[in-house]
């Protein structure tokens, strides 16, 4: 499932010290374009769909699409990532729309350390 | 080629499910003093098999005792062999440590009484989108040092004992030199070393990460470790196409499996009832989808319009946690799940240690050292114990971290011999370098072969001759043989001709040397279990039935540098806990 570039939306990051799609990218996959200033992905074939780098996008530039040979291009699935949770937009082949609301994190309880505790 | 030096205590190689909680343990058994240093090949936060999430932890003792669920892992394993010791100890602690990921922010689903909303006996739910962010976080909170994008090619072994290990930059080139005074490998398992069901574009829509390329494994061997269960190959049904999991649809909508012609083949067919129907070990529930699938019953699917609907109407929600690519296939296809059955297929065969199949290294006693000293294993990486699944190799590596801690005590600093640096340094970048001396001499001897090039050679020859799909996963001495052939060949001559442009590709050059390891661990396994014991998983032709007599054991072997040929042998099973290993107690 490759993803794609938006690139009326994406602006390779500049005041990043990597963009965050090329940050996170488990297969190494993503490029930043430096003359176009553009992230692209390098192999489309290689990518494995974990949508990290469509969730980590700060400018919501990266869309995923199946590859032709399993399905029409015809859909879209979008995250929109917040601090404790993710919304998902679905629009089918016919148009229509569902939204799934997901939690992600549950809050730390009151009065935890942010180190582990000694033995 | 610049080098990088890094001193520690505990080396930790992969940061994953295993190896961030063993660096969280590490801290908490060794004190804020001790070196702990991860080296990860992608970004800790994202990295590996927990990168899309996932929506269920799968080992988890919501009932019974420890005893009980080994006895459930080794029943679904066709009643073993496995290292019952090595389960136990997970056993004990796992829900203790998945409790602590609940308190380090995992959200798992309830039931209305409060409890962890179990799926089956041994699983429960969880919101896990952001399981690999929270698990790197323990890594973090731990403060060991954890250094991104370095690939590492090799450990060090110097008089028995692994001291380090070494590796290239993969944004920065350079050559890092790493010693330790006891390593944990935790790289996980193998995916890619047989031709994927989809072509082309789609080659790694596949179940397991395709970054997870054997590393553990090739490196562990090429130490000199003892191996085991290389045979015991992996073959999950998953969803058609996506090759998503399907335990989400069979335990937790209770959908059931059917043939094209709508019938519940698992607790119909006689032979599969007998098996345990519905909850049949993994291995016969493979079997009788290649059964179905072969006397032309199929396709086959999970049945979702006879599962519950409560839990139907929801299938879309559990599965954006893990495999989004499902459900936009669905809505590109124009197929609504709780109004028509889902397509199932079988795919891989998969190399992998903590899912329902037991490769990895051999580790002699419950201390997760191998037979190489100071060279300890987790997760995916460690053979022989079935079923562990994320939160059982949270709680690995969290228990082998406190073995190396304890071991690292009585060590001392090694002294690495430089000229074994120096020649692991030219190992490491021989594709780079033969490929810019390829494109800059004048002479152009033999073309470079590209990892890839050399990827789908490997794959083509396992599919046809290791017992891949296009024949439909049997296997017999015969093929083997050719395969044997085959895969020594690249290894052995054409190796040597493996170019890279760019560290990206260099990356690519050595998951094409490890898998070649794994895939000689496979052949050779494969070749000295001359029976048929899980039937689904390795079927032989040749050798249909189960030989209890000559092996009901593990299968190990050790690799010899000298020769490059693997000497075989048996490991006893040692029974612990009593009772028939065909039958779960609860």
């Amino acid at each position: 499932m490759p993803p794609l570039v938006d690139p009326t939306r994406c602006d390779g990051c500049p005041h990043e010290v990597e963009p965050p799609c090329v940050l996170v990218c488990p297969g190494d996959l993503m490029v930043l374009d430096a003359e176009r200033k553009k992230a692209y992905c390098r192999e489309e074939a290689d990518c494995w769909d974990c949508m990290t780098c469509v969730k980590v996008c700060p400018r919501q530039a990266l869309r995923t699409r199946l590859s032709y040979q399993l399905a029409d291009v015809s859909a879209d699935l979008r995250p929109e990532v917040a601090g404790d949770h993710i919304t998902w937009t679905l629009v089918d082949c016919r148009g229509r729309v569902e939204r799934f609301t997901v939690r992600t994190l549950n809050p730390e309880p009151e009065g935890s350390s942010n180190s582990p505790p000694r033995e | 080629m610049e080098r990088v030096y890094i001193d520690t205590d505990l080396l930790i190689m992969g940061g994953g499910t295993a190896g961030c909680l063993a660096a969280w343990e590490a801290r908490r058994v060794g004190g804020p003093n001790l070196g702990i240093t991860i080296l990860e090949k992608a970004y800790i936060r994202h990295s590996g098999s927990l990168a899309a999430g996932q929506n269920a932890l799968n080992m988890y003792l919501n009932q019974g005792t420890p005893e009980d669920f080994v006895c459930y892992a080794r029943y679904d394993l066709c009643g073993g062999p496995v290292r019952e010791d090595i389960l136990l100890s997970v056993a004990r602690e796992v829900n203790e440590t998945v409790a602590l990921m609940e308190r380090e922010g995992l959200p798992i689903k309830k039931r209305p009484d409060g409890r962890y909303l179990n799926r089956g006996k041994w699983n429960v739910e969880i919101n896990g989108a952001m399981l690999k962010p929270i698990t790197a976080r323990m890594a973090e909170k731990a403060g060991a040092e954890i250094y991104n994008r370095v690939y590492v090619t090799n450990l060090l072994k110097q008089q028995g004992r692994c001291v380090g290990a070494v590796g290239f930059g993969v944004r920065d080139g350079r050559f890092y030199v790493v010693r330790a005074r006891a390593v944990l490998l935790t790289a996980g398992g193998c995916a890619g070393i047989y031709r994927p069901n989809n072509a082309g574009d789609a080659h790694h829509r596949i179940w397991y990460a395709p970054f997870n390329t054997g590393a553990s494994y090739a490196m562990a061997k090429r130490l000199g470790c003892k191996m085991v269960g290389f045979e015991c190959r992996f073959i999950p049904i998953r969803t058609k196409d996506t090759v998503a999991p399907t335990g989400t649809l069979a335990i937790g909508m209770g959908a059931p499996m059917i043939n094209a012609l709508g019938k519940q083949f698992m607790k119909e067919n006689p032979k599969w009832v007998e098996w345990g129907g519905h909850s049949a070990p993994t291995p016969i529930r493979v079997q009788a989808f290649l059964v179905e699938t072969a006397e032309h019953r199929g396709p086959c699917y999970m049945d979702t319009t006879r599962g519950d609907p409560g839990r139907v109407a929801e299938i879309k929600e559990q599965y954006v946690d893990m495999s989004p690519s499902l459900v936009l296939y669905w809505a590109a296809n124009d197929i609504d799940p709780s109004k028509e059955p889902v397509e199932i297929d079988v795919s891989g065969p998969y190399i992998v240690g903590a899912h329902a199949a037991m490769a990895g290294a051999w580790v002699p006693k419950e201390d997760r050292m191998t037979t190489v000293a100071g060279l300890f294993v987790a997760g995916d990486a460690l053979g022989g114990a079935p079923s562990r699944f994320i939160s059982g190799s949270w709680t690995d590596g969290r228990i082998a971290a406190r073995y190396a801690v304890e071991y690292l005590r009585g060590v001392e600093f090694p002294e690495l011999d430089p000229d074994e640096v120096r020649r692991q340094e030219e190992i490491a970048f021989a594709p780079l370098t033969r490929h810019r001396q390829a494109t800059e001499s004048k002479s152009v001897p033999q073309p470079g072969i590209r990892p890839r090039e050399m990827e789908e050679r490997m794959q083509k020859i396992m599919d046809e001759y290791a017992g891949g799909r296009t024949r439909w996963y049997w296997i017999d001495e015969t093929h083997l043989q050719i395969a044997r052939k085959k895969i020594n060949h690249l290894r052995r001559n054409q190796l040597q001709y493996l170019v890279a442009e760019d560290l990206h590709e260099l990356q690519l050059a050595w998951d094409v040397i490890n898998r070649l390891d794994v895939c000689q661990l496979v052949i050779e396994h494969l070749l000295y279990r001359r029976e048929t014991r899980w039937p689904g998983y390795a079927n032989r032709s040749d050798c249909p039935e189960r030989n209890d007599a000559e092996f009901d054991c593990f299968v190990c072997s050790v690799w010899d540098p000298e020769t490059d040929e693997l000497t075989m042998m048996k490991e006893p099973y040692v029974q612990l806990v009593p009772g028939d290993r065909m039958k779960q107690s609860i």
